[in-house]
């Protein structure tokens, strides 16, 4: 089980080897952070007419999240188990003005090989749209 | 679109090496075990099909994330200090 970490800063281009559902075909993406950005963090996809997403550390949405990751997981991020890895979720602006977070499918970030996914698993007990509240 | 009819423990196979086999057909819905290399990812379709609209929604287009950071501001539900 690898730990989850605090957003640090990541420079460089994390590839993710699959996309994102729905945008399969953007696998280079650059993270954002600045304290102008604080607290969110956004996904920049490198080419040209790639999407950016802005994210954000799951544990200031839900004081409680703690994934599991399954060892075939861990060998798609190149980790071995002990690495630190980066957690973001990706948040949606709905028209409604609700602010929701992606908790069920985190982005999982191996800074040490520069690889990341978008966690899908079977099962999870968080929600696609998890509300977040006004602080 | 193949179509085959499958009964109970038997199976296709897709490609080189991935295996659905029907484990038990039930009157809500049937199981079925995927066999495949660790790398290929398996999904239930209308699981993946919310994320990718989740995804879809969420994306922005470049030069549109500051407009988007301001609507979501002061969005955060304080976490406690754990430290």
């Amino acid at each position: 089980m690898s730990q989850t970490a605090s957003a640090a800063p990541i420079d460089g281009v994390v590839t993710f080897a699959d996309g994102l559902p729905g945008f399969e075909r953007c696998r280079q993406f650059v993270l954002v952070s600045s304290p102008a950005l604080q607290p969110f963090t956004v996904l920049q996809g490198v080419d040209a007419d790639a999407p950016a997403f802005v994210t954000i550390d799951p544990r200031l949405v839900t004081d409680t999240f703690a994934p599991a990751l399954d060892r075939v997981t861990l060998a798609r991020l190149g980790a071995q188990g002990g690495e630190t890895l980066l957690w973001l979720a990706i948040v949606t602006a709905g028209d409604d003005g609700v602010a929701t977070a992606n908790l069920r499918a985190p982005l999982v970030i191996n800074p040490a090989s520069m690889r990341g996914i978008q966690l899908i698993s079977l099962d999870s007990p968080y929600r696609i749209d998890h509300p977040m509240q006004a602080a | 679109m193949l179509v085959f009819t499958r009964k109970l423990d038997e199976a296709i196979v897709i490609g080189d090496g991935i295996e659905v086999k029907v484990l038990r057909i039930g009157k809500d819905g049937v199981r079925l075990g995927v066999t495949a290399a660790p790398h290929v990812p398996v999904h239930r379709r209308e699981i993946y099909d919310q994320i990718r609209a989740a995804n879809a929604a969420a994306a922005a287009a470049r030069g549109g994330v500051e407009d988007l950071v301001a609507r979501l501001r002061g969005r955060v539900a304080p976490v406690p200090d754990r430290s």
